[in-house]
């Protein structure tokens, strides 16, 4: 009964996982960057929450309502003024542009907020609801059904609206789709502003289900990576599939060898599945 | 030419000197030049000359200073022996890693390259034989003379940028630099693309992981969250853009700028990584072949020359096969 405690809890973290990785799947399909600074998006939405919103005595979803947009703002400026300048240079000059966001982001928060640890009090933290043998840890309910719902939005604005279809064809191929008179950089730009939203939200609900650091950001882009090659490069389903993937072997890693090999087992996870099954789990299916 | 030789000829002299015109604190302050313009000589050369864009080298950071705390501390191994033991190590290492990794291309190869280093990172510090997370003393290191550490690193940062120069005057620099301007056109030369990769991921390994030895001996102490940190990489990568990536001169002037700065700010590491961050990030954006790849560009000048012209008879008979 423990073992399916444990599955549970995974699979439920699993679903905050996804939609982490949601956002650097984004950044790849779309324009192929690879987005160093993800981690530290996540976590400016987190302290947002935390610290600009919570103390004024915003009701969750209003303080939602707020973060999601403000994080578009931050995600779209971000690709429009700097990113946007690095792209098309080859491999090295968008991840240099990317770490150096990452780097000052992350060591602005340390200045501004302190290496203190954060949390969202919420009563949902610690509350459970009893089923068959075990108990479902309610904020984890949460995460994985926002995650889901994260990633059925994202599936049908990629594959059933105009914006999606811009969005895709400047994907597959960005010198025919100026010609059809698309904006690509001005696509990239609402890309980058969609994958910083998506940040938002996991921020938030990492903020609600754990405590969290500004070297929490590493740690996030890690999970963020390692959730996209697990899932499969180029799909965003598999994105998902490979959070609930990551998630579980962190919790199994801790439960059989010890809390201090949660991260391992997450990591060796990515490591078997670079050597068994380089594509990953779920490589390139429609959309997105 | 000329002066070329009065540059290099002037710069060794002063360094060989220095004992009988400098004190401590300048001692101490190359030693720290000389290893981190090794670190950024190596980085510089997989992503200015091989392509490989890593952010995993601090991986060979840790696992060079373990290896010499190790062997030194509780094998018994002398310092020089460990020295030696350090690069083998993670040269040797390099391989099965950098064969797994390079089946991620580009900056998921920067990425995955992290995460193997993280991977260590957490089981040194879960490994009671090294002190878990607290780490170890390495006190055989501190019966080795300053003057020694010294002249090691000025050798280390001299050697390091003789090892790039005479491997790209190789011809397996030439496929090296062959590879990073296009992989599938290297390939279709006849050029075993995989192979010079892991060549060059090895031997950069082993370079850094030599340098690593010698911040293990200055320091003279370990942990694996310092080691396995992140930051070297933000070092590097910083010394190798600002300097000039893909050319031999670019550390060496990176890391004299990174050193200045870490003096300057002091104290600080948020501050610092801050300037480094966005200096690394305007670099890019606005002068992306850095310092030297500016001299170069105004002066049409290098210290190190590396590339290769077509020689004269070559340009003369491509001038003539031409029909008027």
């Amino acid at each position: 009964m423990e073992l399916v405690q444990t599955l549970v809890n995974g699979v439920l973290l699993g679903g905050l996982y996804g939609l982490i990785g949601l956002g650097l799947s984004i950044n790849f399909g779309i324009m192929r960057l690879v987005h160093l600074a993800h981690g530290e998006l996540v976590v400016l939405g987190a302290y947002f929450l935390v610290v600009g919103l919570v103390p004024l005595g915003l009701p969750p979803l209003v303080a939602a309502a707020v973060v999601v947009p403000a994080m578009f703002v931050v995600g779209w400026a971000l690709q429009r003024f700097i990113i946007q300048r690095a792209l098309g240079r080859g491999v090295l000059p968008p991840l240099i542009v990317t770490f150096g966001l990452s780097m000052v982001m992350q060591n602005a928060l340390l200045l501004w907020m302190t290496a203190d640890a954060r949390t969202l009090h919420t009563p949902l933290a610690s509350a459970g609801a009893p089923l068959g043998g075990i108990t479902v840890p309610l904020i984890r309910l949460v995460d994985f059904g926002v995650g889901l719902s994260c990633l059925a939005a994202l599936l049908v604005l990629l594959g059933r609206t105009a914006l999606g279809r811009a969005l895709r064809a400047t994907s597959d191929d960005p010198e025919t789709a100026r010609t059809m008179g698309i904006d690509t950089a001005r696509m990239f730009a609402v890309a980058g502003g969609i994958a910083a939203a998506l940040g938002g939200v996991a921020g938030m609900l990492l903020a609600a289900t754990s405590t969290f650091y500004p070297s929490t950001g590493s740690e996030v882009l890690l999970i963020a990576f390692e959730v996209v090659v697990v899932g499969g490069l180029g799909s965003i389903t598999g994105t998902f599939v490979g959070g609930i993937l990551l998630a579980v072997a962190q919790l199994l890693g801790a439960r059989f060898l010890g809390p201090s090999y949660a991260l391992v087992a997450g990591h060796m996870v990515f490591l078997l599945v670079l050597l068994f099954r380089p594509q990953g789990l779920m490589p390139r299916t429609a959309p997105g | 030419m000329i002066a070329r030789i009065a540059i290099l000829g002037g710069a060794a002299l002063a360094l060989l000197s220095l004992p009988l015109w400098a004190d401590a604190g300048a001692r101490s302050t190359l030693i720290i030049l000389c290893y981190h313009a090794a670190i950024a000589q190596m980085w510089n050369l997989l992503a200015g000359y091989a392509g490989l864009v890593t952010f995993g080298q601090q991986l060979y950071i840790g696992l060079g200073a373990y290896t010499l705390a190790i062997a030194s501390e509780r094998l018994g191994l002398g310092i020089w022996p460990s020295f030696a033991l350090a690069a083998a190590v993670c040269g040797l290492l390099a391989l099965p890693i950098g064969a797994l990794t390079f089946r991620l291309r580009g900056g998921y190869f920067a990425v995955g390259s992290w995460v193997v280093a993280e991977i260590f990172r957490l089981l040194f510090g879960n490994w009671a034989y090294v002190g878990f997370a607290s780490g170890m003393f390495i006190r055989a290191a501190r019966r080795v003379d300053p003057w020694v550490i010294y002249y090691a690193s000025v050798g280390l940062a001299g050697g390091a940028c003789a090892l790039v120069v005479a491997l790209l005057r190789s011809r397996a620099g030439l496929a090296l630099m062959a590879v990073r301007d296009g992989e599938e056109a290297a390939a279709g030369l006849g050029v075993d693309v995989w192979r010079v990769k892991l060549f060059a991921f090895a031997v950069a390994a082993a370079g850094t992981g030599l340098a690593a030895a010698l911040t293990a001996v200055q320091t003279p102490f370990i942990q694996p969250n310092a080691a396995f940190s992140i930051q070297w990489v933000a070092a590097a990568s910083f010394m190798a853009v600002v300097g000039g990536l893909g050319t031999v001169e670019g550390p060496l002037i990176g890391a004299a700028i990174y050193v200045l700065v870490q003096q300057q700010l002091g104290g600080s590491g948020a501050v610092n990584l801050i300037v480094l961050g966005t200096t690394s990030v305007a670099v890019m954006l606005i002068a992306p072949r850095g310092i030297a790849g500016l001299v170069h560009e105004r002066l049409g000048w290098t210290l190190f020359p590396v590339a290769r012209r077509p020689s004269d008879r070559a340009q003369q008979l491509r001038t003539k096969s031409i029909p008027p």
